[in-house]
Order: C-alpha cells, then structure tokens, then sequence
C-alpha cells in the first residue's frame, strides 16, 4: 500500500536520506531499526509531507503523493505518531482526540473516541486535563490515541518507546500490535530493535541514511550486524 | 462625577484598542508574525466605511462593507507575502510587514485614493439613544462604539471556542506542522484567521473615524505602534490578556492626562506602561512561561 523508490532528502547542502527504497503491504508491522542520526525521523517526517524530498517517488494506494501536503495525505488515510508525540499541549485529552478526528464525522468522531478509550482506559479516567500535565507514558498513548481517531489505513509511528520505563514499553508495543485488528498498516521507526522485532512482519536497518538490511525478525536477530549494532552483541 | 466620566471615556477608548489587538493576537497566534501592516488594514476599514456612507447613508451597511473588504485586503496580504515566508526566520516577514505599512500608507495619501487630507464621518450614533444614568452616561456614538465592540466579541468568542475553525486555530498555534498532520487545511485556516482578524481591524478603523469624524491616510500610526504594546502586554498571542491590556492602557491613559494634566504626550504613555511591564512582568499580564 505504500511504496519509497530512491528517496533522497536534505537539510540545506548535507543530505540526510541517500536513495531509500521501502514498502508496506496491507495490515503488515513493518519495523525501521537504526541508532541516532541514522534519519529514521527524516523518513517519517517525509512520508506525511513535512519535509519535501529533492529525488525520488512516495506513493500510497496507487497514488503518487510526493508533493501533496500533510493534510492531503492524512485525508488519504495516513496519521503519525511524531518523535515526541507533539500533543497539542495546551488543550485537553479530548481536544487533542477530537482534532485526531478533525476530517471525520460526528459519528466516526464518537465511534473512534470509544474505541481510543477502550484501548487507554486511563485517557477516558483523564479526559478533561490539559494534556501538557499528563505523565510521559500518557501522553505516549493519547499521541497514539489521536493518530487512531482518523480510522487511518497507514499508521507512521517514530519512537514511541523512547522516554518509556521498560514496562510501558513493553505494553506499548503490545498495543501496537493490538491495532492491527483495526485494519491499519504501520511502519514503525525503533532503536529498541529488541522489543521492536517481536511484533514486525518484516523489518529493514537504516545506517547512515542507507537501507542495509532488510528480512523478517527471525532473520534480522541471526544477523550479526543488528547483533551487534542494536541487540548488545 | 468626573471620574465616572473618565472611566466612560476609558471603556469606549479600550473598546478600540480591543478590535484592534483582538484581529493582531489573532495573526500572532497562528503565524507568529508581527504584522506591522495590520493599522494599514485599519485605515482601509475606515476608508472603505467613510466611502459607502456618503454613497448611502447608512452605517451599519458602511461598517459591513469596511469589514468584508478589510478581510479580503488582510488576506491578500497574506497570500502574497506572509505565505512565502512562512518557513523563514521571524525577522523576515517582521521586516517585511513595516514595509508593507509604510508602502501602504504611502500609497493612500496619493491623490487617487484618501489623498493628503481629512474627511469627516458624519455617521453619529446611526440613530442610536444617549445613556445617562447616575452611574454611566453614554452619548450615542460611544453608545454604538461599546456596542458593536461588544457583538463582535461575542461572536469571535463563539468562532474560537464553538467551531470546527476556532479549534484549528488553537491546533495550529501551538504546532503548526503537527495540525496539518491531523488533517488541517493550513492555506484555508490561516486565510480565514487572516479574514476575520483584517476585518476587525476594518470595524476598529470606522468605529474610530466616526468618533473623531475624521479619516485620514496616516490614521493608522498610533494604532500601529500601540496595538503592538497591547500584545506584548497581554502576553503575545492571548486574547483574554489583549482584553484586559486594552483596558488598563485606556484607563491609564485617560486617568493620567485627567489628573496630572499633560505632563508628557498621550500617546507616549503606552511606552511607559510597556517599560515597567518589561521590567516587571516581562511574560506579559497573562503570558505563560
Ligand atoms: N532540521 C535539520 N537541519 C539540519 N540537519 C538536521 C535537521 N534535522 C535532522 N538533521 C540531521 O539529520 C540526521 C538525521 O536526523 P534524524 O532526526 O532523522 O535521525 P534519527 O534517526 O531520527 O535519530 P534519533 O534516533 O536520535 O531520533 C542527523 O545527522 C541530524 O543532525
Ligand atoms: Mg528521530
């Protein structure tokens, strides 16, 4: 549903992204893996529209989308879960949702909060508080909660467990999971490899804006460059 | 007595101040731009309103016209200048808005468009009653003055809380790139804020040309300068402390020159005000952080 030919993508002189090829099927996990600075951001931040690519081709149930804007894109079905989560901080758990919903009708906008409050009980329990007050773990999963709340078909996540005590990673991931039976696709970007490839279908190693590796979770672990790299030798 | 007198005068001054800062904040908000040009906007209102009541005659069709074509000069202003700079460091479009104002009030005091001199706006109270009470005496202009200040807040008020757009705003104020990844269209919402923001500066200019009964090109150097200190001390991008900023720098202005007299410009009291905020508050009365 989605396919990356060739992707290059700077900042100013310095390219970050050399010639990225990757692709995600319908309802597959796919997994990113790469250490600090590899450009695993930059590739998200390029597959939703906030940064434009100088080469290469993006495109999305058949459809190129490489110079559509973020909006467009989000209406054709994609939602991100930013590096950090960038909620809006000063509105409330349910502001930060109901914008998740902002092109759906009312009554997906009700049906999608049921199934965000099923998923994060304790959302529902916080609806009412500014989200800036929220704890990090919380707000992790209503940054979650509001990519969900657009019924998205591809859903771009970076590094939701970063900042997360080794248990909420450990649950986060399983909520990852859990969200397939939503019919989403996700493309996951992780330097926690070892939590990460126990819920992919498939996963590829960025290295210094190069795609070095790619195979399925079973392979990568045997791999002794991902060993090494990113599951302590 | 004449204190309430001031304070009446105060309210009706504030009242101004309001839509001026109310459409300023607005723009701060969502571009994070000083928008400089924002008082040529006010000159056009007013000129605009000044233009259909002597066609017409009526007042309230004049404020409706200066309003709408105050919103679509706000938002072409954005679309061709503001828009291309939107990735730029701050300064950029900064520097460009005092252009913009300067070339703008340049331009009307051609001959072709307001000219070199003053036009009066004999509007009155468009019929409105005077108010005298023990507590509060009103004439009809400052009667109309409070009252359609009053209806356009309610009505912004209802925009930025109660729809589908206010809270676009909201989004895109606090994360401009993460509203456009909910699915936020960034060209209609910032137009519209650009629309609705210009047309109170529109209103703001005929409310003030009909109170004095004078509209002139250069009209909008006070206000260009003073709608600024008013941001800046409400807290830069709050409406709520743009409000209550109108009100403390109207009343200051009116008590200072009513008690000591003229011991320094009018106009210059609002500097003075904003030094000591600088000084004490620097955040602004109802800034964060
Ligand atoms: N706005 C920017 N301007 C210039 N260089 C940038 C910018 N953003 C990122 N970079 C550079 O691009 C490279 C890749 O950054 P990116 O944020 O994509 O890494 P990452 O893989 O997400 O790392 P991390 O795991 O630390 O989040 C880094 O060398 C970074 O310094
Ligand atoms: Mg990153």
């Amino acid at each position: 549903m989605l396919s990356v030919e060739n992707l290059h993508v700077r900042y100013g002189q310095i390219e970050v992204l050399h010639g990225v090829p990757l692709h995600v099927q319908e309802g597959e996990i796919v997994a990113v893996l790469g250490a600090n600075g590899a450009g695993k951001s930059t590739l998200i931040k390029t597959l939703i529209g906030w940064l434009e690519p100088s080469e290469g081709e993006i495109s999305f149930q058949g459809e190129r989308l490489t110079h559509l804007s973020a909006w467009e894109r989000v209406r054709r079905g994609m939602a991100i879960v930013p590096e950090g989560g960038r909620l809006f901080r000063d509105l409330s758990v349910e502001d930060n949702l109901r914008l998740g919903a902002f092109l759906q009708d009312e009554n997906t906008l009700k049906e999608q909060l049921e199934v965000v409050y099923t998923l994060f009980p304790i959302l529902a329990e916080r609806r009412k508080q500014v989200s800036k007050t929220l704890s990090g773990g919380e707000q992790q999963m209503l940054a979650i909660g509001r990519a969900m709340m657009s019924k998205p078909r591809l859903l771009l996540i970076d590094e939701v467990s970063m900042g997360l005590m080794p248990i909420l990673v450990r649950r986060v991931f399983q909520v990852i999971r859990e969200l397939r039976e939503h019919h989403v696709s996700i493309l996951l970007v992780e330097q926690n490899a070892f939590e990460a490839l126990k819920i992919v279908n498939r996963a590829y190693v960025l290295e210094n804006g190069h795609i070095i590796l790619e195979g399925q979770p079973d392979e990568l672990e045997k791999d002794p460059r991902v060993k090494a790299a990113y599951l302590g030798g | 007595m004449l204190i309430l007198q001031n304070l009446s005068d105060a309210l009706i001054l504030a009242c101004t101040y309001i839509l001026m800062a109310a459409g300023l904040t607005m723009v701060y908000g969502v571009l994070k731009v000083l928008h400089i040009a924002h008082a040529s906007v006010y000159t056009v209102g007013a000129f605009i309103g000044v233009l259909v009541f002597s066609w017409i005659g009526n007042f309230w069709l004049a404020l409706l016209c200066a309003m709408l074509i105050s919103g679509v000069f706000g938002v072409l202003i954005y679309r061709s200048t503001y828009f291309y700079l939107l990735n730029a460091p701050r300064t950029v479009p900064l520097i460009a808005s005092v252009g913009m104002f300067v070339m703008f009030t340049d331009l009307l005091q051609k001959n072709f468009l307001m000219g070199p001199y003053q036009r009066a706006f004999p509007a009155a109270g468009a019929g409105l009653p005077a108010i005298q009470t023990t507590w509060l005496s009103l004439t009809p202009k400052q009667l109309l003055i409070l009252l359609v200040t009053l209806g356009l807040l309610v009505l912004l008020y209802f925009l930025l809380t109660r729809t589908r757009l206010g809270l676009s705003w909201q989004a895109a104020s606090m994360d401009r790139e993460m509203a456009a990844a909910v699915g936020i269209n960034l060209n209609r919402s910032i137009a519209a804020n650009f629309f609705l923001g210009s047309a109170l500066a529109g209103a703001a200019g005929v409310l003030v040309g009909v109170y004095n009964n004078s509209v002139f090109a250069t009209m909008g150097d006070l206000p260009s300068y003073k709608a600024f200190i008013i941001i800046v001390l409400g807290g830069m991008g709050s409406l709520p402390g743009a409000i209550l900023a109108s009100l403390l720098l109207a009343i200051v202005e009116n008590f200072m020159v009513a008690s000591i007299g003229y011991v320094l410009p009018r106009d210059s009291i609002a500097f003075l005000v904003l030094i000591l905020m600088l000084m004490f508050r620097p955040n602004g009365l109802l800034g964060r952080e």
